[in-house]
């Protein structure tokens, strides 16, 4: 998977390609957005992060260049304006998604993975270790055992297990699960999580939800 | 005790029309007394020299002789000696009076006739009958003698006519100061009504809509030049506020990158980091960093709110069926803290309103709500609906305010208690955002609060009317 970050700023295009790099991205780095539209052509890249504010040539102009040489090649934007007209403005002209500096890589990547896997079917059976989720009858088992779970508990744990082993920040939880605006108000995130605990982890050996410091959470089998 | 502008312009009015109508009623009283006294006076001098012509003192005794048939004389002479007496001036004899003038008891000694006829000027004397004005005139007799007449005017006639003239300034100087008391408070308020109606003009600039000018008539005078001023005024405090703005807009967006490389460099050391202290210190300053980003935003947010830079989409938003999502979703929070969490809603209570904002006021309430209730404690969410009006309600039974700190609870960064903002997770801008958003929504929101017993915050808000369609 190769990815083009076009960020004019240098220490924010260089933890995003180690970040990326990390988790086995191969990443570019354009520090301006002048040649975006021959680079994505001349090399396949599955996506780009595309900063807004770049000198010379807004991000809009350089997200049309892209987008009239590669229609379908995914693009999120990073901007430093967190604004809904500029959000809608900024999906508007093409971009796939929109994200408000600062953010946390975790949500980078997960975003990158949402995009990069659309159009595969979601499947209906989602298993982690010994917990199965059938989206269908909508049950959730472990161990065989069937959990009885709130619609959002329920919704929760789902949205945990098709990304399990990533972790996921809270605002891509809330922005996923609940229809209501949370941000910064409450905790709901946290209080949510620990119900599931209580239901889904109480009493078995290995613990599937993981608090992931700095983070968010995360559901895995494998303790990190 | 200072009074308005309009007040004060109509009492000093009302003064000098008080003075100018009072001068006038004194004037014009003594005037007109000298006028009537003068020709009494001159009519008693005419009737005395008169009478002279008329007395004879062929045998000793005075008599008045006249021609009967002349009705001229005759009133003239029965004028005449209505009152009057003659006295022997050597003797100090009365030698006639006339029936008239007999009870009231002028007798003259001869020292008092002596004194008369040296001194012709009439007096006037109180008799029960009212005033008499005398006059004095000396008679040469035939035989050498002298004799004193007193001819008199009754000025009963006068004091009457005086008297009623006085009754009648007394009656309507009073009320003409009345009158002119009222139009001199419609005169102010006349002169003064540009002045109020810029008054509400002005009032009707806010920061939001600083483009916004007085209109001006167009005429050169006073009201024009204040007009003029303060619209002038008003251009420079917008480019100030202006200038202000895109500085506090430029400032958070120039924050952003550099904490987006701090956050992002931090992340990338947690995952190295093998040691558990420096995980925890790690992971603490991204959650710094986090409520940095939080701030903000919310300063951010509240810059281009004021700054009218966001339009509101107004449509009509169940209250209710919004109040009650919110509390289902808040509810494990609620019991998470032991606080019981609840919403009594009325059936159909809609609002016009712009969703998403309404869902953040209740939520910032919510949220203020449960941050200052106790464990064990009770939210309750309310929403009715009343004569056009959609109101909603968030009582808590929490710590309360003093009527102090709820004065000041809708402003921007207050926190009653400094030592709660970072435990809280507050930087005291959720109500400001909530009187934001409420009088975005021409509404209002109040609140009650006991110390120790809870607030209350009530928001009221217009209703959605139905516009039916043509």
């Amino acid at each position: 998977m190769r990815i083009l970050v076009i960020e004019d700023d240098g220490k924010v295009a260089s933890f995003i390609q180690t970040g990326l790099e990390q988790e086995g991205y191969a990443v570019d780095v354009l520090n301006h957005g002048n040649t975006a539209g021959e680079q994505a052509r001349a090399v396949d890249y599955d996506a780009v992060v595309l900063d807004l504010m770049l000198p010379g040539r807004s991000g809009f102009q350089v997200l049309r260049d892209i987008r009239s040489r590669k229609p379908s090649l995914p693009v999120i934007m990073l901007t430093a304006k967190n604004s809904l007209d500029e959000r809608v403005a900024g999906l508007d002209a093409g971009a796939d998604d929109y994200m408000a500096k600062p953010f946390a890589l975790a949500e980078l990547s997960a975003r990158l993975r949402a995009l990069l896997r659309r159009g595969t079917p979601r499947e209906s059976v989602l298993k982690v270790a010994d917990l199965e989720m059938d989206t269908i009858r909508r049950t959730v088992r472990r161990a065989g055992a069937s959990i009885d779970l709130k619609p959002k508990e329920y919704a929760l744990l789902e949205f945990l297990m098709r990304n399990s082993d990533r972790p996921l920040t809270r605002s891509l939880i809330i922005e996923h699960v609940w229809d209501i605006h949370f941000d910064s108000i409450s905790n709901v995130v946290e209080v949510h999580i620990n119900s599931l605990r209580n239901k889904v982890d109480r009493g078995f050996p290995i613990q599937l939800i993981h608090t992931v410091r700095g983070v968010g959470y995360m559901l895995t089998d494998s303790a990190p | 005790m200072t009074l308005t502008l309009r007040a004060r312009l109509a009492v000093i009015a009302t003064l000098v029309s008080g003075l100018l109508l009072g001068g006038l009623s004194v004037v014009s009283y003594n005037v007109l007394a000298r006028w009537l006294d003068e020709d009494v006076t001159a009519r008693l001098t005419e009737l005395t020299d008169g009478l002279h012509g008329y007395l004879r003192f062929d045998s000793g005794a005075p008599s008045v002789e006249y021609n009967a048939n002349d009705s001229d004389q005759a009133s003239f002479v029965h004028e005449a000696t209505r009152y009057y007496q003659i006295y022997d001036s050597t003797t100090g004899q009365l030698l006639a009076q006339s029936p008239d003038i007999a009870p009231l008891g002028l007798s003259l000694t001869r020292g008092e006739i002596a004194l008369l006829l040296a001194s012709s000027l009439p007096s006037d004397i109180t008799t029960p009958y009212g005033r008499l004005r005398i006059v004095n005139s000396p008679i040469a007799g035939p035989n050498g003698r002298t004799y004193l007449l007193q001819v008199g005017v009754s000025l009963r006639t006068l004091d009457a006519s005086l008297s009623r003239y006085r009754d009648l300034l007394l009656m309507l100087t009073p009320l003409s100061l009345l009158l002119a008391a009222a139009g001199a408070w419609w005169l102010s308020g006349y002169a003064l009504g540009p002045l109020t109606r810029l008054a509400f003009a002005a009032r009707g600039i806010d920061i939001a809509t600083l483009e916004r000018r007085l209109p001006t008539r167009g005429v050169k005078d006073e009201l024009e030049d204040v007009t003029v001023a303060f619209n002038e005024t008003l251009g420079r405090l917008e480019q100030s506020i202006g200038e202000m703005r895109q500085f506090s807009t430029a400032l958070a967006h120039e924050l952003r990158t550099p904490l987006a490389a701090l956050r992002g460099e931090i992340e990338l050391a947690l995952r190295a980091a093998r040691d558990a202290d420096l995980q925890q210190s790690l992971a603490s300053q991204i959650e710094d960093i986090d409520r940095l980003t939080r701030l903000i935003e919310h300063v951010l947010t509240l810059a281009r709110a004021e700054s009218g830079q966001i339009p509101l989409k107004f449509s009509a938003v169940n209250l209710g069926d919004m109040a009650t999502s919110i509390v289902e979703q808040l509810e494990p929070v609620a019991n998470a803290r032991a606080i019981t969490l609840r919403c009594d809603t009325a059936p159909a209570v809609v609002a016009k309103g712009d969703a998403g904002w309404l869902e953040r006021l209740v939520l910032n309430l919510l949220d203020n709500a449960m941050k200052f209730t106790p464990e064990g404690g009770c939210v309750v969410v309310r929403v009715s609906g009343d004569d056009g009006r959609a109101s909603l309600e968030v009582a808590d039974t929490g710590i309360g305010m003093t009527p102090d700190v709820a004065a000041h609870v809708f402003e921007r960064f207050y926190q009653a208690d400094p030592s709660r903002s970072s435990a809280s997770g507050g930087a005291g801008l959720g109500l400001s955002l909530v009187k934001w958003i409420v009088d975005r929504h021409h509404g209002t929101v109040i609140v009650d609060s006991t110390p120790g017993k809870g607030s209350t915050f009530r928001v009221r808000l217009p209703a959605f009317t139905q516009v039916p369609r043509s």
